[in-house]
């Protein structure tokens, strides 16, 4: 069979907990990329280890996005599904992501049964006019995932789907090698590589479908990488040397990943025993001049707040991750949102003054820490990096992005702080109290507190000192106001509609904003990285457009606008609206985006 | 601001005026002048080097601490100071670390992270103030406030039999335990010396006045109400007292009679326990670093390389 060309494809292979989906899509993007095409990839999994199989709650899987192209987010619609069984496809397609072509592989194992479910479900996807592909495993597969104690099926997927987007089998096998070589005896590992085969096979001859995305292979060294882990591997290039966390999702992996290798680059993982431990070790430990970084999630944020306003009025240095998930509360620890910007820029009590940066990719998360351990040093603030669940663990491939082994932050390279749009702070920021000295500094014996102080550090509660302290602290976000560049725009410079967002959104919006402008419509788009402050020439910008609109995956609606929204409305007074606040835990799409835009300009 | 630490080179003299700051914000009769006293007079007595030297405190009457020694310090927040502190002996091995905290700060807001410290044993000095209620907040129950004391909380008198800290803290595991008074300064700066000396979290347990809001607790005119440990691996009696007082022979080695001791109603001064062989998390930690083969972060991405 011809296979079909096509730029750009996404697919989704959903299982239940625990039957290997992940794994299966790790080997498949690695092949991909090998074949030198661009890939994305959104693992959805559930926040418990293993729910009971054949639930809505145990869907594991995968999304893949692969192009020829350098893609930027986990993009649009669903071409292809391939689905375990009914329930886990009946689950997702409740999400409603599919596209109208979507062709569904429905695996009919279980089907004997549950009779009922299957047909309802079969139904369903024909009401949808989905094209359904029943399929089952022959039977020597199935005895071979018997005599494996029911493990393997995931192999055959990855055979149809290695069919499927015509990619070397051999490519996918060394892969396979590469993942599970050392860790399986050999018949194990030749018997779940003959399940491959036969699932290969199987497509070839059974399933009428056959892609092809073409992948240019480049010479450069290329890296897959998720965020958190990027995130990890900036901290160590950004010269912390303390890592202090408690374990929370969706957080807890860049405390895995540096609890291996921190040691290496003179760096310790100090676990404590709770999320204001950690930030008052990494706080003790800026105080003696070694910089330390803590990371967590929403839940952990709330507890920190007291400490983050302390570091602001104490002038100690300290910088904290939040890996975002669904809130309030405890949420839904496994699913994207960005609605802890209020909870950052507001959090603490009184006036507390501190800087708030986003991650809107994984090279995003390799440099960030540069960036905040800049700005908390040189004025002596928290600095916040914002990432997401969706950032923290979609997997991408990139060329391999550039180490600056800093050691002092006025060796931060230009190109780190262009990225973030920000230009070097000047030299002399003044700061509450003179003297800054680093224990074991002679005649230096500063003290710190956080009770009000004049500018020798002795405790003051008068008027005039207490006003001054505020306005000391106030211009250091000054400063970094009139440092801040024109965040990145895309798309026109005026006209009808801008659209507004920040971190993750960076790739949907650049991909919406260029579908409009295919369309015709007079559309821009503009992303922030540095969320707080924001920049002064703002007004101007927004002052070229008849609408200034924000996509958020945050709750909003007509009469409580989102997080961004809200913050953009009272730093310009211009009436920001959010077309796209949802909070589904699931990440935007930029047709999501585009149906919006058009349908306010058609207004 | 940098990883690399300026180092200072011991060459001031140490004194208690060299250590003065400013006159202490406490009430008349406070015990806390008797402790801040203690800790300046054994930096004296060691010639500690101001600059080496970092007092952590929490919130409270024993949180002014550091403002009134002339070292580096930390006045954190309320309970926290462990976790401040934990972060410099990690970061700064180098330096002197001593943390003042008080009942509240110890044991009821923060009594997860004494727990920890108590368990990590990283090297500090830990001083808890303890006058058995809230004072800075004006008479308040705390968890060692006595039972029918009359609070602004419980006006009807405290409801509970206050917690027993070296109870608690022997529980935990610990490596030093001690206990001292505000108005012993011998025996607090012999207290000070041992807690120094060893190697781990030095659990000292302050017995302090009140008197603005408790004139009766804590008769220090009198000594039938408690009873000196005595041993020659402990701290000896305050010599100026140790004649009108009962003195108990007690190993500081021996667990079971430190349990027994911290049982009994009656109060004790003394070490408790020590146990020098408990592993440190500081050094743990600290040793990690020193004994893997350290890595330039030129490759630093090739763990991720396709």
């Amino acid at each position: 069979m011809v296979p079909e060309q096509k730029k750009i494809s996404r697919f989704e292979l959903l299982m239940d907990a625990g039957f290997g989906a992940q794994k299966a899509g790790d080997i498949l993007i690695r092949a991909f990329a090998k074949t030198g095409k661009y890939v994305y990839i959104e693992p959805m999994f559930p926040a418990e280890i293993s729910p009971p199989p054949r639930t809505r709650p145990s869907m594991s899987g995968v999304i893949i996005r692969l192009a020829d192209f350098d893609i930027t987010n986990v993009g649009n619609n669903t071409d292809l599904m391939i689905a375990q069984h009914e329930i886990v496809l009946g689950r997702r397609l409740d999400d409603e992501e599919e596209n109208p072509h979507c062709q569904i592989l429905l695996d009919m194992e279980d089907q004997r049964d549950n009779p009922t479910t299957y047909e309802q479900l079969i139904k369903r996807v024909k009401d949808l006019g989905l094209n359904i592909i029943p399929f089952e495993l022959d039977d020597a597969s199935k005895m071979l995932i018997r005599g494996l104690g029911g493990s393997g099926k995931n192999m055959f997927y990855i055979g149809m789907l290695t069919h499927i987007y015509n990619t070397n089998p051999q490519v996918v096998i060394d892969e396979i090698k590469l993942t599970f070589g050392k860790k399986l005896p050999q018949d194990v590992f030749d018997r779940n590589i003959k399940i491959f085969e036969n699932g290969y096979k199987f497509a070839n001859e059974h399933v009428p479908l056959c892609y092809e995305v073409t992948g240019k292979l480049k010479n450069t060294e290329r890296v897959l990488i998720d965020g958190n882990s990027s995130l990890s591997m900036g901290i160590i290039d950004a010269g912390i040397k303390l890592y202090a966390g408690y374990p929370i999702t969706p957080a807890s992996s860049i405390m895995h990943t540096l609890a291996k290798i921190f040691p290496a680059y003179g760096g310790m993982v100090h676990q404590a025993e709770d999320e204001i431990g950690a930030i008052g070790t990494a706080i003790g430990s800026y105080f003696g001049g070694v910089p330390a970084i803590t990371c967590t999630s929403g839940p952990g944020l709330s507890l920190k707040q007291e400490f983050i306003g302390y570091a602001a009025v104490a002038e100690v240095p300290v910088i904290i991750v939040d890996v975002q998930r669904s809130g309030p509360s405890t949420g839904m620890p496994t699913k994207t949102e960005q609605s802890d910007l209020p909870a950052v820029i507001f959090g603490s009590h009184g006036d507390y003054t501190k800087i708030v940066i986003s991650v809107a990719n994984v090279i995003d998360c390799f440099y960030a820490p540069h960036v905040a351990r800049y700005l908390a040093e040189k004025l002596r603030l928290p600095v916040f990096i914002m990432s997401e669940f969706q950032t923290a663990n979609s997997y991408k491939v990139i060329d391999k992005p550039k180490v600056t082994e800093m050691n002092k932050v006025e060796e931060i390279q230009d190109f780190v702080l262009e990225r973030f749009h920000i230009q070097r702070l000047p030299d002399n920021i003044e700061m509450v109290r003179t003297n800054q000295a680093i224990p074991g500094t002679l005649g230096g014996t500063r003290r710190v507190t956080g009770l009000n102080t004049d500018q020798s550090g002795s405790v003051n509660y008068f008027s005039k000192a207490s006003q001054r302290a505020h306005a000391v602290r106030n211009e250091k976000i000054h400063v970094v106001r009139r440092a801040l560049t024109k965040p990145e725009m895309f798309g026109e410079q005026e006209g009808e509609v801008l659209v507004a967002g920040w971190g993750s959104s960076r790739g949907v919006i650049e991909e919406a904003i260029s579908l409009c402008q295919v369309d015709g419509l007079k559309a821009g788009g503009i992303h922030f990285k540095i969320v707080y402050p924001l920049p002064l020439m703002l007004k101007e910008i927004f002052s070229k457009f008849k609408r200034i609109v924000t996509v958020e995956v945050a709750y909003g609606d007509e009469m409580k606008p989102s997080p961004l929204a809200m913050l953009l409305r009272a730093e310009t007074l211009f009436d920001v609206r959010p077309i796209l606040s949802k909070a589904t835990g699931r990440p935007l799409t930029p047709r999501g985006i585009m149906a919006k835009v058009k349908e306010i300009i058609g207004k | 601001m940098s990883t690399e630490v300026q180092k200072s080179h011991g060459v001031e003299t140490v004194t208690l005026k060299s250590l003065h700051t400013e006159n202490p914000r406490w009430c008349v009769g406070c015990g806390d002048f008797g402790v801040v006293m203690a800790i300046k007079r054994f930096m004296v007595d060691r010639q500690l080097t101001a600059a080496q030297t970092v007092n952590v405190s929490g919130i409270g009457c024993s949180g002014r601490a550091p403002n009134y020694i002339n070292t580096y310090g930390v006045h954190s927040i309320h309970g926290r100071p462990i976790t401040v502190a934990l972060g410099l002996a990690l970061a700064r091995p180098d330096l002197n670390v001593f943390i003042e905290s008080g009942d509240g700060d110890a044991l009821s807001i923060g009594g997860n992270h004494l727990i920890h410290g108590i368990n990590k044993n990283f090297n500090c000095v830990f001083l808890l103030f303890d006058n058995e209620l809230y004072a800075l907040t004006k008479s308040q129950t705390s968890p060692t406030t006595r039972k029918g004391h009359k609070t602004n909380t419980q006006p009807t008198g405290t409801y509970l039999d206050p917690l027993n800290p070296i109870l608690l803290v022997l529980g935990i595991g610990p490596s030093f335990v001690a206990t001292t008074a505000d108005w012993m300064p011998d025996h607090f700066v012999n207290t000070l010396q041992a807690a120094f000396d060893h190697n781990g979290f030095s659990f000292v347990h302050v017995t302090q006045r009140c008197p603005h809001f408790d004139e009766e607790n804590f008769d220090h005119k009198i000594t039938s109400w408690f009873s000196f440990l005595k041993h020659p691996k402990g701290i000896a009696p305050d010599k100026r007292i140790a004649d009108k007082a009962e003195v108990v022979e007690h190993d500081p080695t021996d667990l079971q009679s430190a349990f027994k001791l911290a049982a009994n109603p009656r109060r004790h001064f003394g070490l408790f326990y020590i146990n020098p062989d408990k592993p440190r998390y500081d050094e743990i930690l600290q040793n990690q670093v020193k004994n893997t083969l350290q890595k330039p972060r030129t490759k630093l991405l090739d763990y991720f390389l396709l």
